[in-house]
């Protein structure tokens, strides 16, 4: 594969990305998403409060004296339970089976790391080339650390292996022009590690820092 | 927020497996074995002659509802107040997606502003929409230095390719006493 540049992605020799698409990919390499933990805790939160609100309002007789009065497990529903033991038995089972599968999904998913995908290569008809995830990282990381006006970096790759973005945080110094920074970025480093890594495209989320200078005299 | 979340969820997420786990244990137990007086691990007969014998009205309840509201809604605004507040910077390529922290933004601009001659100390809060400068000038310098300070933070904002510029109001008092 030649060099790779911004009109490769028209011109390579795989299907051409959209622009779109490749700008969702990067705003996903931005950060680890929290959205389904987010939705989550909200969905639970707002079965809480109705449950909650509804029940304090049932108990200060808002719906009524009578049926304030009647008591919690209310016999008319022990009954109604009693009448069909099989249907009550089996629902109660599948609920909680329901219950045991969506909890465990849904630790499992908050608690597994971030993928790092490695990056098959073409190396030819029998030979496939792998290059390991925090490798090709490490060399962006080194790379983007010597430009100047950025004091360090750091990168890792994220996604998944058909589709990997690169995450890299830039800790500017004092004197860096961020414009230039981050345009010597795309044409040096990035274009770089898209053409040594054989790919057409390579989405980047790119997180400005900055590098804590020493501290400056308190008194002049 | 966002750490908060990240403990809460899978807390919740075993708190509510543990709740079926039982659920289902419990039940099964019952249906093989109709004549124990106990449950297996948590003692249902109990809770259910308990539970037949309160009503909506008394004292615990209404009080327990009430706490169980709380709870949701704290869940609640953990879960929405856990949004990003990135600062969108534009970037060279489409390709590439640049952010920074409102926390860099004010550093950035806190520093510009009190290297300007006349400001004896200044503290600055910055987010996506708005920056807003507190600035200390010294003795008689007051009126001025409000226009120099906001042209330095505009002059800076120029320089910073930020996605959507913020707005910037500058508040100046004056500080008494020698320089």
């Amino acid at each position: 594969m030649t060099a790779s540049g911004p009109t490769d992605l028209q011109q390579g020799d795989a299907p051409a990305l959209r622009p779109t698409t490749l700008r969702r990919r990067a705003r996903a390499a931005i950060a680890r998403s929290a959205a389904a933990d987010r939705s989550l805790a909200v969905l639970v939160g707002l079965l809480l409060l109705v449950a909650g609100t509804l029940v304090a309002l049932l108990s200060y007789g808002v719906f009524g004296a009578g049926r304030a009065s009647r008591p919690l497990l209310d016999p008319m529903i022990v009954d109604l339970l009693r009448a069909q033991p099989l249907a009550a038995r089996v629902i109660a089972v599948v609920a909680g089976l329901l219950l045991v599968v969506c909890g465990l999904a849904w630790a499992a998913r908050s608690l597994r790391p971030e993928r790092r995908p490695d990056l098959v290569l073409d190396g030819g008809q029998d030979t496939a080339i792998v290059v390991n995830a925090t490798a090709a990282a490490e060399a962006v990381a080194a790379q983007a650390a010597a430009l100047p006006g950025v004091g360090r970096a750091r990168a890792r790759l994220v996604g998944t292996e058909a589709a990997p973005a690169l995450r890299v945080t830039l800790w500017l110094t004092d004197d860096a022009d961020t414009r230039e920074v981050l345009a010597r970025l795309d044409d040096e480093v990035l274009a770089t590690a898209r053409s040594s890594l054989g790919l057409t495209a390579l989405p980047a989320a790119v997180r400005l820092e900055l590098d804590s200078a020493p501290a400056a005299p308190r008194v002049a | 927020m966002r750490v908060l979340l990240r403990v809460l969820a899978p807390l919740l997420g075993f708190a509510v497996a543990v709740v079926g786990v039982l659920v289902v244990l419990e039940v099964v137990a019952a249906w093989v074995r109709p004549r124990a007086a106990t449950g297996l691990v948590v003692p249902w007969p109990d809770w259910y002659v308990t539970l037949g014998r309160i009503a909506w009205t008394d004292a615990p309840v209404a009080g327990v509802a009430i706490g169980v509201a709380v709870v949701g809604l704290l869940l609640v605004l953990v879960g929405v107040l856990a949004r990003r507040t990135d600062i969108a910077v534009d970037g060279p390529a489409p390709e590439i997606t640049v952010t920074t922290s409102p926390r860099v933004l004010a550093r950035l601009v806190g520093r510009r502003v009190r290297s300007a001659d006349g400001v004896a100390s200044a503290s600055v809060t910055a987010s996506r929409r708005a920056v807003s400068v507190a600035a200390q000038a010294w003795n008689d310098t007051g009126s001025e230095l409000r226009d120099t300070v906001r042209a330095e933070v505009d002059e800076l904002l120029d320089e910073l390719p930020l996605h959507r510029r913020p707005r910037v109001s500058v508040r100046v008092q004056d500080r008494e006493g020698p320089r």
